[in-house]
């Protein structure tokens, strides 16, 4: 990546972002704070750091190598410098139909000061949402590879988190509040209101891996939180309109499976991995629905962008291919 | 309630929009982003509206569906597709696709729903006015509690008046017809129309500005002796109606007050006589309506209103071209019920939305995605409705401009008591005043439908047919009031030849009925 007068690499490497060009960020930031120049390298992994517990990340990121996101960094600088300004997707002005919240209902006589309170607010939210969108195109810009290791990253904070969670409620039996069949677990900081995001980015993620594997209509794909022991469960019902892949996996797939391009390996749908390793590896894997996952030895036979050197980004093309 | 179902379920409806727009060869149904994301929003409201979403859940949500197909903008579509592109990982019939611009979806449901731009425009010379809908703070749609504040108290008093007092000062001439009485906590006011026949036609046709009116020069004086001013407040509607109110209040006991025009005898208006419906009190019957059946009828009724305002038409035997711009904002209606049903604030054995499929059927509106085949059964007021739109020779004669004195305190629905102050017909339109405690002026709603008023009111008028009423616009008693003058406009119009009223007003858990004789009085 670009970074003061040159170009400098960047490494995700054992669960996280490295800066081989600074060996110290820390001491680069603290002269930063003194007046010193920050460089682009170390802005780029502080917006890294902010986001690997955003789940915002799973909504936005690359769903598959065919989703591939192609952000540059000449675009992460126009955004920056907002000659671009609205290309970025778009938010409603306040007040027009379908826009966000309006505020013209108070029949008083808005004050000066509730006007000016109003437009600090404004300044405000439009800051946070540019430093959001700015480090959400840095972050793209770095390329594919490294935009499902951040989607990896931030599902396996939550993996451990639900986890943690999912122990203290069998041990506090109390914690588990069953409600209209769904088990909510309570009480356990960061844990509160991520299902729905964690479905949603499985989902997002599984649906196109299953059309391949079956064939199947990813409208007719339903995704549920595995969680507990096990890897879960993969079932076919129904036929014609009412045919349904239900699928229920732990958030740990998309940490561990799905970033690795493994999900489907060999016609095999890949559930979970049993041993990490480059270029072998033994996952879980269903040859059908409905069936139990056997343990299989996966090979990678395309390495990744081992040419190396400084204009190398990784791509999806560069995703590497596993085999049986 | 099922909060995190109401979540995953819109989440995943953003994930389907998003794969549908990156499809390689996107269907022709599949519309612009805009659409789709203007449908995600709608059934994000809907589900906020019931308290199963918070509206800065809903706004996450959008926000991050926005930039997740702006970053994919930036170098074109991809030149692989993710999956079929038809919709994705949700329950069958979400998102279905619309044709229509999302753009001029939009703008015709904003002016649906806050009428005309010359309304708009003319409701903006009302300081304290606000038309309709102008909503804000998506928070959940919880009833409110009973009020215990200073707005309520057994000292509300409704009294129909139906006098004129004529008045005359150098040049104008005019009459103020004074529909009813209202003494609340809020205050004391009539609910009065204006009416001006000098100096000139353009006045008369148009230039009807209320500082021409000598408001000072009027005298109030109460059984007692004590003397009152008058603090105008402008209506926001198409006609001159407004809220007069006395300063300072007068105590709760007064037995008449006289008011006096320039140059006009004082008009004496007794206040002891009360709202007195024609049978007696209102009939209370319980409803047992879940959430979701309830925002389902309102929407039913918005749908049953708004048909008018679509040049079609729904008349039988006729071709039936489709409604385009009102099945572009029903498109949604199939996922809204979906999404109630995620959220458990509807029962998949409800009747509603078999009956809003009929609905949608008979107004000839297809592609709304219901699930549900259309029933039957539907009530007796929508087939009243939807029989004067289908009839072959509608009401042609046009609506005389009058107004009826009427008043009528109604028990409270779910958190919200209602006063009937008074019926009005103008330019071929027709309003009912009401005054709504309890009422909060926060909530932003899916498509038009109103959550600020969130009861269903319908008129039978004396020869059986049934009228629609919806919030046409509203004024508060004050900053820290929630108390609301709030004109219904009534859809059909109410012929003149009416002679008395029913008034149903439907809320989650019960619906009361009462009757009232109109004494109308019409413009000299």
């Amino acid at each position: 990546m670009p970074c003061g007068q040159g170009r400098h690499i960047v490494r995700w490497e054992a669960g996280a972002l490295r800066l081989p060009s600074h060996p110290d960020p820390e001491a680069e930031l603290v002269l930063a704070a003194l007046g010193g120049e920050r460089a682009r390298c170390v802005e780029l992994a502080e917006a890294w750091g902010r986001h690997t517990e955003d789940l915002s990340v799973l909504a936005i990121g690359p769903r598959g190598p065919a989703d591939e996101i192609a952000v540059s960094w000449d675009d992460v600088d126009a955004a920056a410098q907002g000659q671009r300004g609205g290309w970025i997707g778009y938010r409603p002005l306040p007040g027009g139909p379908g826009g966000g919240p309006m505020r013209l209902a108070s029949p008083s006589i808005p004050t000066a000061a509730r006007s000016q309170a109003r437009r600090l607010q404004d300044v405000q939210d439009r800051e946070r949402t540019a430093r959001r969108r700015n480090d959400m195109l840095s972050l793209l810009a770095l390329g594919y590879g490294f935009q499902v290791r951040l989607i990896g990253q931030v599902a396996q904070a939550y993996a451990d988190r639900l986890d943690e969670a999912t122990e203290t409620a069998t041990e506090t039996v109390e914690a588990v509040d069953r409600v209209d069949g769904v088990d909510r677990v309570d009480g356990v900081d960061g844990v509160d209101g991520v299902t729905p995001a964690l479905v949603a980015a499985i989902a997002g993620r599984l649906a196109p891996v299953a059309e391949e594997w079956l064939g199947i209509d990813p409208d007719q794909v339903v995704v549920s939180l595995h969680r507990g022991p096990g890897w879960g469960s993969v079932e076919l019902t129904g036929r014609g309109q009412q045919r349904r892949l239900r699928v229920s996996l732990p958030p740990g797939w998309l940490a561990r499976v799905w970033p690795a391009g493994l999900a489907l390996t060999g016609r095999n749908l890949v559930v979970a991995v049993e041993r990490a390793g480059w270029p072998d590896a033994r996952v879980l894997a269903l040859c059908a629905p409905g069936t139990e996952p056997v343990p299989l030895e996966v090979h990678a036979s395309q390495p990744g962008p081992v040419s190396g050197g400084l204009e190398v980004r990784p791509s999806a093309a560069d995703a590497p291919h596993w085999e049986v | 309630m099922n909060r995190e179902g109401a979540e995953t379920f819109l989440r995943l409806a953003a994930e389907a929009e998003l794969r549908g727009q990156l499809a390689p060869a996107p269907p022709p149904w599949a519309g612009s982003l805009g659409a789709g994301r203007i449908k995600v929003m709608v059934v994000g409201r809907a589900l906020t509206a019931v308290g199963a979403l918070d509206g800065g859940t809903v706004e996450s949500i959008l926000a991050d569906l926005d930039l997740a197909v702006g970053v994919r903008q930036i170098s074109g579509p991809p030149s692989r597709g993710l999956g079929r592109g038809v919709a994705g990982t949700v329950p069958p019939g979400i998102l279905s696709r619309v044709t229509a611009s999302a753009t001029a979806v939009a703008r015709q449901t904003a002016q649906i729903r806050f009428g005309p731009p010359g309304s708009l425009a003319r409701a903006g010379r009302a300081a304290r006015s606000q038309p309709a809908g102008i909503t804000g703070s998506p928070e959940p749609a919880e009833p409110e509690p009973a009020d215990d504040g200073p707005d309520r108290g057994a000292a509300d008093r409704f009294v129909p008046v139906g006098l004129t007092v004529p008045f005359h000062d150098e040049g104008i001439s005019g009459d103020l017809y004074l529909m009813s009485f209202a003494h609340t906590g809020s205050g004391a006011r009539f609910i009065a129309v204006w009416g001006l026949y000098t100096p000139t036609r353009q006045l008369r046709l148009g230039l009807r500005h209320p500082d021409l009116i000598p408001f000072e020069l009027f005298t109030v004086a109460d059984d007692r002796g004590a003397r009152y001013d008058l603090d105008f407040t402008p209506g926001d509607g198409p006609e001159w109606t407004s809220e007069i109110s006395l300063r300072p209040t007068p105590p709760d006991d007064v037995r008449w007050l006289d008011v006096a025009a320039p140059l006009s005898p004082a008009v004496r208006i007794d206040l002891g006589q009360g709202g007195s419906p024609a049978n007696g009190e209102p009939d209370v019957s319980e409803a047992k309506l879940s959430r979701g059946e309830h925002l389902l009828i309102m929407l039913a009724e918005w749908l049953l209103t708004v048909a008018p305002d679509f040049s079609h038409d729904l008349r039988r035997g006729l071709a039936a071209p489709s409604p385009g711009m009102l099945q572009a904002m029903t498109a949604a209606l199939g996922d809204i019920i979906a999404a109630l049903e995620a959220a458990d604030v509807l029962s998949p054995l409800s009747p509603v939305p078999a009956r809003l499929a009929a609905l949608c059927a008979s107004l000839r509106i297809g592609g709304h995605g219901i699930a549900a085949p259309p029933t039957d059964d539907l009530p007796e007021r929508w087939l009243s409705l939807l029989a004067h739109y289908q009839r072959r020779k509608p009401d042609t004669a046009s609506v005389r401009d009058g107004y009826a004195a009427a008043a009528a305190a109604l028990p409270e629905l779910d958190g919200i008591r209602l006063a009937l102050l008074g019926l009005h017909n103008t330019e071929g339109m027709s309003y009912l005043h009401v005054l709504a405690q309890g009422m909060t002026a926060e909530q932003a709603g899916p498509l038009g439908v109103d959550l600020d008023f969130p009861l269903s009111v319908w008129l039978r008028d004396s020869g059986g047919r049934w009228h629609a009423a919806r919030p046409a616009g509203w004024h508060g008693a004050g900053p820290r009031s929630r108390e609301y003058a709030v004109r219904l406009r009534l859809v059909p119009p109410l012929p003149q030849s009416t002679t008395w009223v029913e008034v149903l007003a439907g809320g989650r858990s019960a619906e009361v009925r009462t009757t009232l004789p109109l004494r109308w009085g019409f413009p000299s």
